[in-house]
């Protein structure tokens, strides 16, 4: 028996080192917990099949990637990466992005107008946003305004997204759109948030850290994100989403190829199947992410979560005016919020 | 050059390379990197500056950041030696086989990822924990407590988590001490608690001033337990560094962070150096 094991294994590792000298690895970085589990079904498994090249992941969030593709200097080991677009239009202002050959993407012409950032650097492969989450059982009548997360706070039932996070920032921009101000003239949103912050039942860092808290039936209402929402409800958590009639803050999840990416063609068809519309309709029922590419049709609870006519009514934030003023935003906000 | 000096450098030249290139370079580019200048959407800039030092040291909100570190540092020494000093003297007074034991509980929460520890003490002090829900279901209070998301929760974890360190180099400097000294003292009828503090803790000093400067730097240093513990948006040095590099990407400002705190617990070791000289003349360690 022991024999036969060692036969076996050293069978096993010959035929797996054969294959991986063949065909290419494919490193891409890429979101964890269920986002990871849904982009395995539509986004990795369809290419591994297609391609032959064997795709290896590294989970991590937008700014670890960034920090990471920095690092490397231009010699980066990832071949793909998954980035909130503020991010990535602060490395490609680095210099470390590869800008991306519309003609190598079979379905450029298929996405929506606003996918590519400026020069090209980054294509944008799933729409989110920043809305109003709240538990169905405190709102018969479901909350339809930035400001109704301002009038809860003195139930003190309110958590809100730090800054630390992309929520952060969005909220911190709606909130100045509310009373008056714009993304250039915040003051408006630091002074209405810091007026309600002694009531904030907490702060969240990391998107899933508020389940337990609607769980726990601590917090009545939140700003947070549609996708996880959704998924977090079909789970059985009483959560639902609402989009703020001033307009939720739009989110746009991008992929990018850093310079120096070991496997630029495989990367190419990885990005390339991404934006195909059976992928993207894929992406959308498994993860609630809102398809970019036109020819989608979604029906049900994708339909609900990430409504297709909401995509026009979405307001996005100008990534390179978050990227150049976010870490002074970040300062003031510690100083200001969760002093 | 002699045979035993060119077998002296070979010896000691596989060491130096490694500090040289594992330790001295990496720091030097960090000093380096300390003294850039940084703006959102250019990134790390190519003008020398000094202002990355100066935001630091010239700004109250960092200095209090500074101070809730070093306090916090402090409070888990002194708790981690109250704590310890009476285990160590167990562990060195009680028998063999008790000993064995002993040791192997103190070093056994070593073996486990402190990841894991601060999620086990998440789950005993959170609002709906086991803590706070044995002492509602027993009537003692009727609000959960906090005990987690503050000082309080940060201070049980690193309190659990250095301990072990302290006692390891307790029970050593304990043994050291010849037991016929106490025994003298006890034969010219001086109290126990005398003997305690003018015998036994004075001549376990080494150990507690090693075993102390060990866990306050550390408690200063550690990040993972008060970023669990403490809740995201609580602050220690360990905490703004990690979030300037990882989060900001505003790698000098972070470096600049990461230089003074090197600096202060440098000048706390050379201090506390001075002082165990000092205290210990005559006492072989």
């Amino acid at each position: 028996m022991k024999r036969f094991l060692t036969v076996t294994t050293a069978v096993a590792a010959l035929v797996a080192g054969g294959q991986s000298a063949q065909a290419k690895d494919l490193v891409v970085g890429m979101f964890g917990g269920s986002f990871g589990k849904a982009a395995q079904t539509c986004h990795i498994a369809p290419f591994e099949t297609a391609s032959g090249d064997t795709v290896v992941v590294q989970e991590g969030s937008s700014s670890q990637f960034a920090a990471m593709v920095r690092a490397t200097g231009g010699d980066s080991d990832f071949d793909v990466v998954y980035i909130d677009n503020s991010f990535a239009a602060q490395l490609a202002a680095e210099g470390l992005l590869q800008a991306l050959d519309k003609s190598k993407l079979s379905h450029a012409g298929e996405l929506v107008d606003g996918a590519f950032g400026a020069e090209d650097h980054f294509v944008q492969y799933q729409w989110g946003a920043t809305a109003i989450a709240y538990n169905p059982a405190d709102y018969p009548t479901p909350p339809d305004s930035w400001a109704d997360v301002f009038t809860a706070a003195a139930s003190g039932k309110v958590a809100l997204p730090d800054i630390a996070g992309t929520a952060g920032v969005h909220f911190l921009i709606a909130a100045a759109l509310l009373n008056g101000g714009s993304i250039d003239n915040l003051d408006p949103g630091f002074e209405a948030i810091a007026k309600i912050a002694p009531e904030v039942k907490a702060y969240y860092t990391q998107a899933d850290q508020i389940i337990s808290m609607f769980e726990r039936g601590e917090i009545s209402i939140a700003p947070w994100y549609p996708d996880r929402a959704a998924a977090a409800g079909d789970a059985g958590v009483p959560v639902a989403i609402a989009y703020p009639k001033e307009g939720a803050v739009g989110i746009k999840v991008t992929m990018v190829i850093p310079e120096g990416a070991g496997n630029t063609d495989g990367a190419y068809a990885y990005i390339d199947n991404a934006l195909s519309a059976d992928v993207q309709k894929c992406f959308a029922e498994n993860m609630y992410a809102g398809p970019v590419n036109k020819d989608v049709k979604l029906e049900g609870a994708a339909a609900k979560a990430v409504p297709p006519e909401m995509f026009g009514k979405l307001y996005f934030p100008d990534p390179e005016k978050i990227a150049a003023n976010v870490g002074d935003w970040r300062q003031r906000w510690q100083r200001e919020v969760t002093k | 050059m002699t045979r035993s000096r060119s077998a002296g450098v070979g010896l000691i030249g596989p060491a130096s390379v490694l500090i040289l290139a594992g330790f001295l370079a990496p720091t030097v580019i960090m000093a380096m990197l300390s003294l850039r200048d940084y703006s959102g959407m250019h990134g790390i800039g190519t003008d020398w500056t000094l202002s990355n030092y100066i935001d630091v040291l010239g700004d109250w909100f960092y200095m209090e950041i500074v101070l809730r570190t070093l306090a916090l540092g402090l409070v888990v020494t002194v708790l981690c030696l109250v704590v310890g000093f009476p285990l160590a003297l167990f562990i060195l007074r009680v028998g063999p086989r008790m000993q064995t034991v002993a040791i192997l509980l103190v070093i056994f929460p070593l073996l486990c990822n402190i990841v894991v520890r601060s999620f086990g003490w998440m789950v005993l002090l959170s609002p709906r924990g086991v803590i706070n829900d044995a002492l509602l279901n027993i009537g003692l209070i009727s609000e959960p407590l906090d005990l987690m998301y503050n000082l309080t929760g940060v201070i049980i974890g690193l309190v659990q988590i250095y301990l072990p360190f302290m006692v390891l180099l307790l029970v050593p400097a304990l043994q050291n001490i010849p037991a016929d000294v106490e025994a003298a003292a006890l034969t010219l009828r001086s109290s126990r608690a005398r003997v305690f503090f003018t015998i036994t803790v004075p001549l376990a000093s080494p150990g507690i001033i090693t075993g102390s400067i060990l866990v306050f730097v550390l408690s200063i240093s550690a990040l993972v337990t008060p970023r669990m513990l403490g809740g995201p948006t609580y602050r220690v040095m360990a905490t703004q560094i990690y979030d300037e590099f990882m989060t900001n990407l505003n790698w000098p400002s972070g470096a600049a962070l990461a230089f003074v705190l090197t600096f202060i617990a440098l000048a706390l070791i050379w201090a506390a150096n001075r002082v165990a000289a000092h205290l210990t003349r005559g006492i072989s360690a």
